[in-house]
């Protein structure tokens, strides 16, 4: 081992950082976009009706979806990745040419990526299918992404000096092989130019297009496999993979429990696959795979929230450090959130609830009680603590940070409070016959009475957005303004007033 | 009492009697449904846990303090504590792993629960509801349950007010209007109004017994099809005299219809809507499509409701 | 064992990889040969209607519309009989849906029209008074991509068997009590493909009022998006 201490290179950390915020941006900003969409149809035609095909609610969907996905959490898992893996495995980026320029090249080929990816889902180039919507030719530059991700990151592990593997990197590691699994199997597609021949031709139609490999519930199944293993895999192993390095060092406390961690790890790992049934509840899938799915959901409450249990537990006795900084507010309130929404979802994945919740606001609900305060606050506080040691500068203001926090939270909770009111209402609605035993309700009053909850939406969206580019703000002005720094804080990021 | 609680309880109030107004929206409530039921408990139980099991560890982060013995290992200086599991969480997580086990190959073995047969039981169960309360009601009654009907079904093509939204539909508050009846005339009809195959001829197929049986002509047209969309009222028009020399066989002197022959025009019945209900119909105006999903109850219901809409004109 | 992994990456990965593997394999792998028979009744799509599916596709419709009626008495007194997984047969790719903005949308053949959807799609609200799907004015004037769906059709027939310009089952019965049969044809070159289209269009357009559209299909042989789209949502029964 070596005596002085590492230089890491940030470079590529730095790149991903910058492209967490432009996506964020994007993608919040359009999730806005679809929140007053939906309060005020006429935002529809917002850039005039000659637009209003790539302007509408229904286009602009997927590109919120994937921007925020794909662009603002992937982002911000190879931006933290190329900063907490260095560290923890203690070898520099600087000691390998080759990693280095493989970082920097999957970098380019991803913004490359990305940019396709925006302007085929612009003109309305997609699969359909949630969350991998993206035709075939954007599928391989995404796996050559992700393939580039793992060699480097098994580079890193090979070059390490600390023999045994944090518990980040456990994280990081089954996420690169999980999505890597689930991606390729939900992809599988035929090009239609492999069958043009039959019709003596060479070419017909859009040379991008594809035909699933599978059919009607087939599809579904295999779809579904992958769209709740991808939040397993993309807002969640991941993001445990960050609140484990940043609570710990920004607080510097040691973690609570070494076998805490473990068995929450194996038992997530185990047990998330096991519960994709629950978004296919009282469909057309075997009884057997509903209720098997229903049944773990209920015992993945338990890995998830050894977790965030874990988390809190670290604190333990250091509320002085809550209370004075909203960088660990972040991480204490958005482990809270992430105890909440995996609460939630187990409850949601109870075949009679999810016979009210299923296809309502509320599941959008807990969606974003996830991403918004998990995900969104996890992925920043990552930023900022990585802030200063990148930019080796002190964060620019903490009263910006300490009013951020608080508007963001008030945007999560009016948030994904409308939407419960707004699901269960809706949900109900559905359901309910009238004193003939006739539908009580026709479908259009299930819609109008939602109207002041989207319109709450909405306003609990622009607090978020507004949180977002104060955050956005804090950072530029850290990198360009903030006091300089001589040596690495240890624990506790420096912040100017 | 510490802040903390007050705020656990203040902040479930909130949510619970946000969840409690959701419920009060609704007509008639919970109403008695099992799933409702479920989905509100579920709720009510998210926040009470969340909150709580949320405080008592924030209590742990104000008043206890950090101990245990440290790993050898630090990784870029994060330490790791060899503390045990907590205990709560050890034994929940082995509890619902046995009770999924269980629940897997005792409680509910893969074949037990069938979900379209609970849905067959539930029909059969509502069914019997229906038939019992509502198979003999009538008059206004009727006509309330019709509106019922109308309200869900059919104001998407007829609208609110049943005027069939700028000739979209049938104006439902009328019997039939002038364009209807000339393209009757000039088109024919193979519709199933009265229940049967039995058509209305086109133009071709019309004659004026008044005017030795020479085909229905355009001006004829127009003035019958005048006299039938305003109800019949002016018996000295022109329409009138074509009327009784070319339809009155078919459909009665005063449009009233012929059994098995045609149908009443000078007005709704029951039946008539029925058929239509039943069979869907072609005309003027475009494509009324089949309602098989109601019951024959809520078909007459339905219909009285359009026949209340016009006073049976 | 754990610690032992924790410093051998390579076997961590493996444990990881075996323990997320073997879940999807059980959850997957019994339903297929199942699930893919179709139900007696289904047909395979038309050129227009596979058209008009890319239609549907490419604007998204699935994210507000499901296409899967679960079950419940509300649900079948609202939109028809539940879904039958056989149903689904020739869906490529599954279009359920995850959320219900607005209806399902499974059966609205059943219950809608060619003219009302013409009317409806150009502007929902003043149909049904308070909607809040968008207009979708464009799909009036652009023209539809038959040759992608013929392309499409030609990738079914291929490589998963779709019984194009054969014999399929449909629930009516013959006189003699077996069902009857129905042969959905597909196109052997991309002309043939378009004309058949135009076949269908013009069919769909006979039921329809804008002047603009019967003449896109009746005098310049052209079908704009709408046309397709109405011939798909119909075919939903
Ligand atoms: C040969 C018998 C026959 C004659 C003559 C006849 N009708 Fe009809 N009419 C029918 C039948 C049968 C129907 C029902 C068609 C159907 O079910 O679609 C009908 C339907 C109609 C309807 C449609 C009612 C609705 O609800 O849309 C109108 C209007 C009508 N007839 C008017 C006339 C007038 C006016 C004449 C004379 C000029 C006439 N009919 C002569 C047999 C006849
Ligand atoms: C998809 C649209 C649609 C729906 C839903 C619909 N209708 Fe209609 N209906 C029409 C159209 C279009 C016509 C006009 C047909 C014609 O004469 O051209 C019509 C005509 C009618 C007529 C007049 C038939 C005649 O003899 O002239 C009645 C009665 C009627 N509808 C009742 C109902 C009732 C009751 C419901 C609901 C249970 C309903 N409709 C639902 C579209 C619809
Ligand atoms: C923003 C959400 C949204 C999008 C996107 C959307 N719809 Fe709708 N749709 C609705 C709502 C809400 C209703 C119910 C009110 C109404 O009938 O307009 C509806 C109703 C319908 C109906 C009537 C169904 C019935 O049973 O009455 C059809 C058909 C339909 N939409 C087709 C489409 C198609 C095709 C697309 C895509 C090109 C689409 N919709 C996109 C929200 C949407
Ligand atoms: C124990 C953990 C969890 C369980 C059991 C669970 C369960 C569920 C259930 C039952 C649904 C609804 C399916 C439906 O009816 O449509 C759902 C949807 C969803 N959940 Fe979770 N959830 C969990 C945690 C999370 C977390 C932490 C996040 C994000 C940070 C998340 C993101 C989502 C998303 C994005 C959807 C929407 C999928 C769609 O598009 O339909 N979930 N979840
Ligand atoms: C500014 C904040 C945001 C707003 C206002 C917002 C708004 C929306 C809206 C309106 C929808 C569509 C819901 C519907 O169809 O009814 C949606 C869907 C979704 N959003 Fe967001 N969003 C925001 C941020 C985010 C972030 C940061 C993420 C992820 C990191 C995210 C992930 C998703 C996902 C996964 C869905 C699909 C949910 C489903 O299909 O059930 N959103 N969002
Ligand atoms: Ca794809
Ligand atoms: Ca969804
Ligand atoms: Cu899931």
């Amino acid at each position: 081992m070596e005596n002085r201490p590492l230089e890491y290179d940030y470079t590529v950390a730095k790149m991903f950082m910058l492209t967490t915020i432009i996506f964020g941006i994007v993608g919040m900003s359009i999730g806005v976009i679809l929140a007053f969409e939906l309060a005020f149809p006429g935002i529809n035609t917002i850039l005039g009706s000659g637009l209003a095909e790539y302007t509408n609610f229904s286009r602009l969907r997927p590109l919120h979806t994937d921007s925020v996905i794909f662009g603002f959490t992937i982002s911000g898992v190879f931006a933290t990745w190329y900063y907490v893996g260095q560290r923890v495995l203690k070898v520099s980026m600087a000691e390998s040419s080759l990693l280095m320029f493989l970082g920097k090249l999957q970098f380019w080929i991803y913004i490359l990526t990305v940019a396709a990816a925006v302007v085929s889902l612009f003109l309305g180039e997609t699969t359909s299918k949630e969350y991998a919507e993206f035709e075939w030719p954007v599928d391989i530059a995404i796996v050559v992404v992700w393939v580039l991700w793992g060699v480097n990151m098994f580079g890193l592990i090979g070059l390490r000096r600390e023999k045994s593997l944090y518990i980040s990197v456990w994280y990081y590691i089954a996420t690169f092989l999980g999505i890597a699994m689930l991606y390729l199997f939900n992809n599988m597609e035929v090009p239609t130019w492999l069958a043009t021949s039959a019709a003596g031709e060479t070419h017909i139609g859009d040379w991008f297009h594809s035909v699933s490999m599978y059919a009607g519930t087939n599809d579904a199944l295999v779809q579904w496999w992958y769209g709740h293993n991808a939040v397993a895999f993309g807002f969640t192993v991941p993001i445990v993979a960050m609140v484990y390095y940043f609570l710990p060092k920004e607080s510097g406390q040691a973690i609570y429990s070494y076998k805490l961690s473990l068995l929450s790890f194996w038992g997530l790992m185990f047990v998330y696959l096991w519960a994709g049934g629950h978004h296919l509840l009282f469909s057309t899938v075997p009884d057997w795979v509903q209720t098997m799915g229903s049944i773990f959901s209920i015992v993945l409450i338990l890995p998830s929230w050894g977790s965030a249990i874990n988390m809190l537990l670290t604190m333990k006795g250091e509320w002085q450090q809550v209370a004075a900084s909203p960088l660990i507010k972040f991480m204490i309130l958005g482990s809270t959130f992430y105890m909440f929404s995996t609460l939630e979802g187990p409850i949601q994945a109870i075949k009679s609830v999810n016979a009210i919740a299923h296809f309502t606001d509320w599941i959008v609900g807990h969606v974003h009680d996830g991403v918004l305060g998990w995900v969104g606050f996890m992925i920043m506080a990552g930023l900022y603590h990585m802030a200063p040691r990148v930019f080796k500068r002190e964060i620019y203001s903490k009263s910006l940070m300490a009013s951020q926090f608080w508007i963001q939270t008030l945007g999560v909770v009016l948030y994904f409070t409308s939407m419960w009111i707004a699901g269960i209402t809706q949900g109900m609605m559905w359901r309910a016959h009238d004193q003939f035993g006739n539908l009580a309700y026709s479908f259009i009053d299930t819609v109008t009475v939602l109207h002041p909850y989207y319109a709450i939406r909405g306003v609990g969206g622009l607090l978020y957005l507004i949180g977002f580019v104060m955050f956005t703000y804090n950072i530029y002005k850290t990198m360009t303004a903030g006091k300089r720094l001589d040596s690495e804080p240890a624990s506790a990021s420096p912040m100017g007033a | 009492m510490n802040k903390l609680y007050l705020w656990g309880i203040i902040v479930t109030a909130a949510m619970l009697g946000a969840t409690y107004a959701t419920v009060g929206y609704q007509k008639g409530g919970l109403n008695g449904d099992i799933i409702n039921k479920l989905a509100i408990a579920g709720a009510v139980a998210l926040v009470i846990i969340t909150v709580f099991v949320v405080i008592k560890y924030v209590r742990q982060m104000q008043t206890d303090t950090a101990d245990g013995e440290l790993a050898e290992e630090s990784w870029d200086n994060i330490g790791e504590y060899k503390n045990p599991l907590p205990f709560g969480w050890a034994v929940i997580f082995l509890g619902t792993m046995v009770w999924g086990m269980w629940y897997w190959v005792i409680g509910y073995p893969v074949d037990a629960y069938s979900q379209i047969g609970e849905y067959n039981e539930d029909v059969a169960a509502h069914d019997a509801k229906f038939n019992a309360q509502y198979a003999s009601i009538k008059g206004p009654r009727l006509v309330e349950m019709g509106e019922s009907v109308f309200l869900t079904e059919c104001v998407v093509c007829h609208g609110l007010s049943a005027d069939g939204i700028d000739g979209q539909a049938a104006n439902l508050n009328e019997r039939i209007s002038f364009k209807s009846v000339k393209y009757a005339i000039d088109h024919g009809l193979t519709g199933k109004l009265i229940g049967t195959e039995a058509a209305m001829p086109d133009r071709s197929g019309l004659m004026n017994a008044n005017n030795n049986y020479a085909p229905i002509t355009d001006k004829e047209i127009d003035e019958v099809s005048k006299y039938v969309a305003d109800g019949f009222k002016d018996k000295n028009s022109a329409g009138a005299k074509v009327f009784a020399g070319t339809c009155t066989m078919c459909h009665g002197a005063n449009g009233e219809g012929v059994a098995g022959m045609a149908p009443q025009i000078d007005g709704w019945n029951s039946q008539l809507i029925v058929n239509v209900l039943d069979y869907g119909k072609v005309g003027a105006i475009g494509r009324m499509p089949v309602m098989d999903r109601l019951n024959s109850k809520q078909k007459e219901a339905a219909a009285a409701y359009v026949m209340s809409l016009s006073e049976g004109k | 064992m754990f610690h032992w992994l924790e410093k051998n990456p390579f076997f961590f990965a493996v444990g990881v990889f075996a323990a997320i593997a073997f879940a999807g394999l059980v959850e997957i792998v019994p339903n297929f040969a199942e699930a893919s028979r179709p139900v007696i009744g289904t047909a395979p799509y038309s050129t227009l209607e596979l058209a008009g599916r890319q239609v549907y596709i490419k604007n998204s419709c699935n994210a507000c519309h499901s296409q899967l009626i679960r079950p419940f008495k509300s649900e079948t007194d609202r939109y028809g009989h539940y879904s039958l997984s056989g149903e689904y047969a020739y869906d490529r790719p599954f279009l359920w849906g995850s959320k219900r903005t607005g209806p399902d949308l499974h059966r609205v053949g059943n219950y809608r029209t060619t003219d009302w959807h013409e009317n409806h799609m150009k502007d929902p609200a003043a149909i049904v008074p308070g909607s809040i799907m968008p207009k979708y004015t464009w799909m009036y004037t652009k023209m539809v991509d038959i040759d992608t769906a013929f392309a499409e059709q030609l990738t079914d027939a291929q490589f998963f068997a779709v019984p194009y310009n054969k014999p399929v089952p449909m629930k009516e019965l013959d006189v003699d009590g077996k069902p009857k049969t129905k042969i959905v044809k597909m196109g052997k070159s991309i002309a043939e493909a378009n004309a058949m289209a135009l076949v269908e269009a013009k069919d769909i357009v006979k039921n329809m009022k804008d002047q603009d559209i019967k003449d896109a299909v009746n005098k310049r042989g052209e079908i704009p998006e709408i046309v397709a789209l109405i011939a798909y949502l119909n075919s939903l029964k």
